[in-house]
């Protein structure tokens, strides 16, 4: 980076030029480790110690708590009575299982809308390219209210159907309602990042394959499914990752009981006056994160090894 | 932009936004137990202005300590700052209605009004006064419109007593009121929870709790209420249930003050409430907020459910509720309150603040109050106009109290595991 300014010199001032630029690349990460380290590391840290029963005196928030567990020394105490709670557990199966649900049905539509647009053609797939883009530019807020007025019960969808003379169950305020939304909103990022490996595999390859007698699926199972693997996998642990964490959707469109993670953070949190178990669901809610991450960098640095692909 | 570049960027933006993604997540997982040091506030802390650098409890910064005397009130008397917060509809009735009448009134008294929605900055104000008291300096606050904040900052000294010696019309409010908030306040306008009921539905609606429950029983999917912790209207009614299984000299134990163990008494309630689950609109669903519970009740899906009476009276005038909707308390009350304003100890305009009171407290301007916002008057309903009081003789009742804060949020959670958490029926 600080290369550019002169022209390479020899012996002494060499050294000094490579010192130089390692005090200058010093210099510049050092505003992010120090932004990561006190507004995101440190807090962290103190919130999981929080979480293991320590209980800071001089941070009102968490010494003002109800039921607190105080200890000593680090105990698991808060997450053992945290599992042991069915209500508690219901939400975790409750998000981890709207999380899969939502992952598969988003790689599913997204495969379908990507393959549409790099192999249509047409001005069809022209119209679709940007209109599977519309829900990025659509706030999360308005989206879920515009969901709920469209599937609640004597709601849009209602009336339509009914003029049909069609029964009609109403997905909002369940977890189906849930699931729909969060496909709808993640569609767009799925797609542009599975249509960004397709554009990279080369027209000549699949029209050989074409030529040697090769099916669709067959083209499809045996180049285009291998090829753009980790594409997929971004995907996957990225609609997971937000899907898990995710908040204003489960809080709008959600059942009652039991609530998705973020959901039961926010109410024990504020609604409750319970922070440490808020704390330490949201350790876990991170531990679980955490996993889907390293299955992302897993598959990053393959990619970065074989560069075929993305 | 060739396809290898297109690539290229978005992989970069992928991790990008992976860096933030975490980043944010790591925030997100973090940010409820991690304030900044130097906020150190209590939990509600959530100042839209611009953060005041000490909390109660921390030392004041000199930076802290000049901010308020800068603010209006070091002009000379008769200059009045008042805090409120509340909704439009309280912005409105101050803006439009209180302190242009009073203007009438005194022409020579000035008022600034300083308004925050939604009284997010409550805590805001709260340290404010505190930081002000410890620096010795005053706060530019004269009057403060708050909730549970104003009987603490009493406790602490921040705030003025008063009694019917300053502020004699203080008489002629419910003695209840007052002592609510140790005299810390003026119980100027209240409201209470009140069960509305579609009259094209409901002929012969319940007029006691027990009745209620009979009703909703017998009429499946034709009641709800909001989860306890989405709105007063749904908590209240919770409370009201729980309190059937508490005895009756233990209630203002449950209002005042906690003690996790009496919680046992509400098992009689909780189940109550779990009986009433499978007859509840929509197996089950109970609408996040007062406001859904009322749209629900306009669009006709339900045709009972407990609602604020401010809110249902202004949605009826609005005709956001058909004209069928009528509202009535029940026996025993459903739990209500009132909103209090009180001035600081530092406060320089005492003596027109005990006059404006005091004239705050009389039939005209409470008149204001119930026309405008459709709130119940601070004063006693006696001494209401005739009209009013049969305008308002279905709701127009004492009401009871709420729990107190600690009772409230455990009440909260409790609900969820005990009556939400419950499987509908298959």
């Amino acid at each position: 980076m600080a290369s550019v300014s002169a022209p390479p010199l020899r012996g002494r001032s060499d050294r000094a030029d490579r010192l130089r630029e390692a005090a200058i690349g010093l210099a510049m990460v050092a505003p992010p480790i120090a932004v990561l380290l006190f507004l995101i590391v440190l807090p962290a840290l103190q919130a999981t110690i929080f979480s293991l029963g320590i209980v800071p005196s001089d941070n009102l928030v968490f010494s003002t708590g109800q039921h607190l567990i105080k200890s000593d020394s680090p105990t698991l105490a808060v997450y053992s009575d945290l599992l042991a709670s069915p209500f508690i557990r219901d939400d975790l199966w409750l998000t981890i299982w709207i999380s899969l649900v939502s992952v598969v049905l988003v790689a599913i539509v997204a495969y379908v809308l990507a393959l549409y647009v790099r192999f249509g053609s047409g001005s069809l797939p022209r119209i679709v390219r940007s209109l599977y883009l519309v829900p990025m530019f659509v706030p999360v807020v308005i989206a879920s209210y515009a969901a709920i007025t469209f599937y609640v019960d004597r709601g849009v969808l209602a009336a339509i159907l009914h003029a049909v003379g069609l029964p009609f169950a109403s997905p909002a305020y369940k977890p189906s309602g849930v699931v729909i939304t969060q496909v709808w909103f993640n569609i767009p990022f799925a797609v542009l990042m599975l249509g960004s490996g397709l554009d990279g595999i080369e027209q000549e390859l699949i029209e050989s394959a074409h030529d040697v007698g090769a099916g669709f699926l067959t083209v499809l199972w045996r180049i285009v499914l291998p090829m753009n693997m980790v594409p997929l996998l971004i995907v996957l642990t990225f609609t997971f990752i937000g899907v898990v964490g995710s908040f204003t959707i489960p809080f709008l469109i959600g059942p009652n009981a039991p609530q998705m993670m973020g959901v039961a953070i926010q109410a024990y949190f504020s609604n409750y006056n319970q922070p440490q178990p808020a704390v330490a669901m949201a350790v876990l809610l991170f531990a679980i994160c955490a996993a889907a991450g390293a299955v992302y960098v897993w598959a990053t640095s393959r990619s970065n090894k074989h560069a075929v692909t993305v | 932009m060739t396809v290898t570049r297109r690539r290229e960027f978005l992989l970069l933006a992928c991790r990008a936004s992976l860096g933030v993604g975490s980043a944010a997540l790591l925030a997100a997982c973090s940010a409820p137990g991690s304030p900044s040091p130097a906020a150190t506030t209590a939990p509600a802390a959530q100042p839209t202005q611009a953060a005041k650098p000490a909390a109660p409890t921390a030392a004041p910064t000199p930076a802290a300590a000049q901010a308020p005397t800068t603010a209006p009130a070091a002009k000379p008397t008769g200059d009045i700052n008042l805090y409120v917060g509340g909704d439009v509809n309280i912005r409105d009735l101050w803006q439009k209605q209180l302190l242009p009448a009073y203007k009438k009134v005194k022409p020579d008294v000035n008022f600034t009004l300083v308004f925050d929605e939604h009284a997010l900055s409550e805590q805001a104000v709260f340290d404010k006064l505190a930081a002000a008291k410890q620096a010795g300096a005053v706060s530019g606050v004269d009057l403060w419109e708050a909730t549970g904040r104003l009987a603490q900052g009493g406790a602490a000294g921040l705030i003025q007593k008063v009694t019917s010696k300053e502020i004699a019309n203080l008489d002629k409010v419910p003695k209840d009121s007052v002592d609510r908030f140790a005299g810390f306040g003026v119980p100027y306008r209240a409201s209470s929870v009140i069960l509305a009921y579609n009259s094209a539905e409901v002929k012969d609606p319940p007029r006691t709790l027990e009745d209620l429950i009979n009703w909703v029983k017998s009429n499946d999917g034709k009641f709800t209420y909001n989860p306890p912790d989405k709105g007063g209207s749904g908590g209240n009614f919770t409370t009201r249930v729980l309190e059937a299984g508490i005895p009756q000299d233990q209630l203002t134990f449950f209002q005042t003050q906690y003690d996790e163990s009496k919680e046992a008494l509400w098992e009689n309630g909780w189940q109550i409430l779990k009986d009433l689950h499978p007859h509840i609109f929509n197996n089950g669903f109970y609408p996040a907020g007062n406001v859904p519970v009322l749209q629900t009740l306009g669009k006709g899906s339900i045709s009972m459910a407990p609602v604020w009476s401010d809110q249902s009276l202004s949605y009826l005038a609005q005709k956001l509720l058909p004209p069928e909707i009528k509202l009535l308390q029940i026996d025993p009350p459903f739990a209500g309150s009132a909103a209090y304003l009180g001035i600081p100890s530092d406060s320089k305009n005492k003596e027109v603040l005990y006059e404006f009171l005091n004239w705050l407290l009389t039939p005209e301007p409470q008149n204001l109050i119930v026309e405008q916002i459709n709130g119940y008057p601070g004063l006693d309903w006696k001494y209401m106009p005739a009209d009013v009081q049969q305008k308002y003789a279905d709701v127009a009742k004492a009401y009871s109290f709420e729990f107190s804060p600690q009772f409230n949020t455990d009440r909260n959670k409790q609900w969820y595991e005990k009556v939400a958490g419950t499987p509908p029926p298959a």
